[in-house]
């Protein structure tokens, strides 16, 4: 019973508040909403006018630019700023190259452990700042999406925008937040740590001297970061285990509020779409369509994770024994034998309980790992290499089909090139001319569509497929098996979905630039993953905006009898089949050699 | 181009001070005067008044007279969290967990009920035959080459007693370095499988472990000895055991105690967990405190269930219990476990 309560509660109450946000939302970027006098002095400093669909694509391109660099410069200065009580050093150069392109695209991927990395200063300097900027700038991306399909006389002032959605927005909410983060638990200050003498004398060690070592631990700004983490889908945790963490994430109210934080604003863009174009109906289904999605994600994960053992402790068996070709045995074949495995003394009834934590709820750690996929915020409150073979594949699908909701504005533009190749299909299908919102769909807009649509897939599958043959990725795995294979595929996967959350295991940290004993494939992970978040990030943002100003600028065609419409629960259909149809057939393939080959055994797999 | 790299920096700047510099101080305002306990991080103090730990980090407990916290993947490092990162198929992780079960578990039915099955697999395995073989430890580290090879790395000593051992096994390690032509010079752990072969043969039941001697003047040294007991048996060899002894029916640990959390300082344990470690807690502190067991127990027992306290009021999840909150109270109580 109470399995089920939490995620239903959690859908629910941000459902709920959805709806009084998206019209908040759209009164916002209409710029019908009007802030005190001394708020629009900013506006009006930061506007630099009307623009097309090129300059405020070029806008927002050098506006990354200077993210990028001013990131750069927090980081490589770290050893010289201030609030760095612990004297923390330089990071490795591919190190801040990776991790600045992955706060500044909102993907936040790390190869790094805040807690023993990054000092105070550079958690909110970089981080922080990233947290609102980063989500900003892909929610301004689908404005000006929306702006010009509604062929808006111009698509408004990226600068503007950022600063309406910034502070407006985050600012009062994210606030809010810190202040209930704060009464639950999660710390607020600039120290560094704090040293503790443990109750039981000498448990931590002794030091060289003979005294026994106090337990140092490590303290921050966790109230004023982790809110902006969620309500902008960014997931970088201020600890190496991120929401795991007891001061990240110090209750199952402040978990409550994590997961309902982050799905907030990418519930809210789907009817914020609908009002803006005034086809509320219209984005009802795709909120229904999406909202199908995540509730299958999340029964996938927590079936098969809460309500089940974890296989490594169970019985297996009885003992099969088979003949596989094999090209170095006598006779070209091989007996391998499936031995039967005792069951070990444990009590599972909460199912698998290793990486979890226990102050959220039984069936937290399933349900954040579903929700933090799907809306592409990539914190995690369990250990995700540790979920069971099979429960891995509800954020594996998450991160593959990358429109479930999705981050700040970008999954409902993923969710958007589905549509157009839905009904480009579809329009195929019966013969007629493909038409959106009245306009005809001509082969420049489906092939922009589809150039956004397989960028995904192919920064997924190629790197995976390269990792995996070569030293760079089978030095970095650290589980045996079909799921090392697994962990280089959900790297690629979180870097392409702009996700952030991995299976902690591979080895991808080179740690400080004076480490003597880096993870030996540390650099290429560095280099990979962030080549593979910027393309990820910019052409589905870029490519997407120029398809809908060329569609945009089309006349309307009138409304026929034969138009295909688009809030019927016929088009839920089709948009739903359109999604899994073709995330289906492109990544089974790496489904069945990952989770699935996991799950079918050996368990364990070798010695 | 020159206007929107200026609106950029105007932006960029703006954007930091309100949120970067303002934002924050205002949450720093609001938790030094309204929360100062929790935006320290909810620090207590210990007996003698120092800070003794934070209520939200575990931290290691070993005596009996205390509750142990969930495992740690991060050895308690209040400064590095971390988890396992063991996934399900991997034999390190099934290792992990039959090597805590070992000297612990019990018997869940038939004559030996609740009594621990430690002593059985120590006369199985001195008895030295795995599933109608000879010699289980041979078995064990070719089954197992990275678990033997971790014995060797585990300890300086261990590392030694095997370099002494090649010493005067001259035959073995040269048809080692035959059959291995890329290990020239072979340091102890590559030689670890054909160490624990040959120990195998020379000490039949026996597995090289730990010994102190005092000698006649009082002085304590520790070497390796080939031993039939012990608590090294009991974890390393548990897993083959059950193997074994794959019908016997055990009693169930509750699983946290022994899977690690995502953080590694998980600062909860179940109740039921607490329960499991009742017995030994209340008999330890009975000890002490030279009172009976029975009343004992019941206090503590009363006081576990006053402190447990379920996630969003038992809405999603079982009961818990706060491992350094319960065992402040215990120290504060009943004083120092000797």
């Amino acid at each position: 019973m109470d399995i089920w309560l939490l995620p239903v509660a959690i859908l629910a109450t941000t459902t709920v508040l959805a709806f009084p946000l998206s019209r908040y939302l759209s009164l916002i970027m209409d710029g019908k909403y009007l802030a005190p006098r001394m708020l629009r002095w900013f506006e009006e400093r930061l506007n630099s006018g009307p623009q097309d669909w090129k300059q405020y694509v070029g806008s927002m391109l050098l506006f990354n630019t200077v993210l990028f660099l001013f990131g750069f410069a927090v980081l490589a200065l770290q050893p010289w700023m201030p609030l760095n009580g612990d004297a923390k050093g330089m990071l490795a150069p591919s190190t801040i190259f990776h991790s600045v392109v992955s706060f500044m695209t909102n993907t936040d991927l790390q190869h790094y452990s805040g807690d023993q990395h990054l000092s105070n200063f550079s958690q909110i300097f970089f981080g922080l700042s990233n947290f609102f900027l980063s989500a900003s700038i892909g929610f301004c991306g689908l404005v000006a999406i929306i702006r010009a399909f509604r062929s808006d006389a111009h698509l408004g002032n990226f600068f503007v925008d950022m600063w309406r959605v910034v502070v407006y927005m985050f600012l009062p909410i994210s606030f809010v937040l810190g202040v209930a983060f704060l009464q639950q638990g999660s710390p607020m200050t600039f120290e560094s740590s704090v040293q503790v003498s443990t109750l039981e004398h000498g448990v931590m060690g002794t030091t060289n001297k003979g005294d026994a070592k106090q337990q140092s631990i490590v303290v921050g700004p966790l109230a004023a970061f982790v809110p902006m983490k969620q309500l902008g889908t960014n997931g970088g945790g201020f600890y190496g285990m991120n929401s795991a963490h007891p001061f990240e994430n110090p209750t199952a109210l402040t978990n409550f509020l994590s997961c309902v934080a982050m799905m907030l604003f990418p519930f809210g863009l789907v009817l914020m779409f609908g009002r803006m174009l005034k086809r509320l109906r219209h984005s009802y289904v795709i909120f229904t369509v999406m909202m199908t999605l995540m509730i299958a994600t999340v029964i996938w994960a927590v079936y098969y994770d809460t309500l089940k053992p974890n296989p490594g402790l169970t019985a297996h068996g009885p003992a099969q024994t088979f003949e596989v070709p094999s090209a170095t045995a006598p006779g070209g074949r091989r007996t391998v034998t499936l031995p039967s495995v005792a069951p070990m003394p444990v009590d599972q009834h909460l199912g698998n309980l290793e990486g979890k934590e226990m102050r959220f709820g039984t069936s937290a750690g399933a349900t954040f790992a579903a929700l933090t996929v799907d809306v592409t915020d990539g914190a995690v409150n369990a250990e995700h290499d540790s979920l069971n073979p099979i429960a891995a594949l509800s954020p594996m699908v998450g991160m593959w089909l990358n429109c479930i909701f999705g981050g700040k504005g970008v999954g409902m533009i993923n969710m958007l090139l589905y549509i157009i190749i839905g009904i480009f299909v579809a329009g195929m299908m019966v013969g007629r001319t493909p038409e959106y919102l009245g306009k005809k769909i001509g082969g420049r807009e489906a092939k922009l569509a589809l150039i956004a649509l397989l960028v995904h897939p192919l920064m997924i599958l190629f790197p995976t497929g390269i990792f995996a043959a070569t030293d760079w990725g089978i030095k970095a795995e650290s589980n045996p098996g079909a799921h090392g294979f697994s962990q280089i595929a959900y790297q690629f996967s979180s870097a392409s979905a702009n996700n952030g959350s991995a299976f902690d295991g591979l080895g991808v940290t080179y740690g400080f630039a004076n480490n003597p004993a880096p993870a030996p494939e540390a650099v290429p992970w560095d280099l990979a993953a962030a080549l593979v978040i910027i393309v990820s990030r910019f052409l589905p943002i870029i490519a997407p905006i120029a398809m809908a100003a060329y569609l945009g600028a089309k006349k309307s065609a009138p409304y026929g009898v034969g138009t295909l419409r688009d809030d019927t629960v016929t088009f839920g259909f089709l948009l739903l089949g359109t999604v899994v149809i073709i995330g289906a057939l492109l990544f089974l393939p790496v489904a069945a050699l990952g989770p699935i080959a996991e799950h079918l055994g050996p368990i364990p797999f070798g010695g | 181009m020159l206007k929107s790299i200026s609106k950029s920096l105007w932006l960029l700047l703006f954007a930091v001070v309100i949120c970067c510099i303002v934002y924050p101080l205002a949450l720093w305002v609001v938790g030094q005067t309204v929360f100062p306990f929790q935006a320290n991080g909810s620090i207590v103090k210990g007996p003698d008044g120092t800070p003794a730990g934070s209520l939200l980090i575990a931290q290691p407990f070993t005596k009996d007279e205390y509750f142990q916290p969930r495992p740690s993947a991060a050895s308690y490092n209040g400064s590095a969290s971390s988890s396992s990162a063991l996934a399900a198929s991997n034999y390190a992780l099934r290792n992990r967990v039959a090597t805590t079960l070992g000297p612990i578990v019990r018997y869940g039915s038939g004559p030996k009920d609740g009594q621990l099955v430690a002593p059985d697999i120590e006369s199985w395995f001195q008895q030295d035959r795995f599933q109608d073989n000879p010699s289980i430890l041979l078995q064990w580290a070719d089954a197992h080459n990275s678990l033997a090879q971790a014995w060797v790395a585990a300890d300086t000593m261990h590392a030694q007693y095997v370099t002494t051992w090649a010493s005067t096994h001259g035959p073995v390690v040269e048809q080692f370095i035959k059959a291995n032509p890329a290990i020239p010079q072979p340091q102890p752990s590559d030689l670890a499988v054909v160490f624990f072969e040959t120990f195998s043969k020379e000490h039949p039941g026996r597995f090289p472990s730990l010994a102190t001697h005092t000698d006649s003047a009082g002085k304590a040294t520790a070497s390796i000895e080939p031993a039939g007991t012990g608590t090294d048996i009991q974890s390393t060899f548990f897993d083959m055991w059950r193997l074994d002894h794959a019908n016997v029916n055990l009693q169930n640990v509750p699983g946290d105690m022994v899977t690690t959390s995502g953080s590694g300082l998980d600062p909860h344990i179940t109740l039921q967990n607490a329960m499991y470690q009742l017995d030994r807690v209340a008999a330890k502190w009975a000890v002490d405190t030279k009172r009976e067991t029975g009343s004992v127990r019941i206090e503590i027992e009363a006081l576990l269930r006053e402190k447990a306290f379920a996630p969003l009021n038992g809405l999603a999840g079982e009961k818990l219990v706060n491992v350094l909150e319960v065992n402040l109270v215990l120290r504060n109580r009943y004083g120092v476990p000797s």
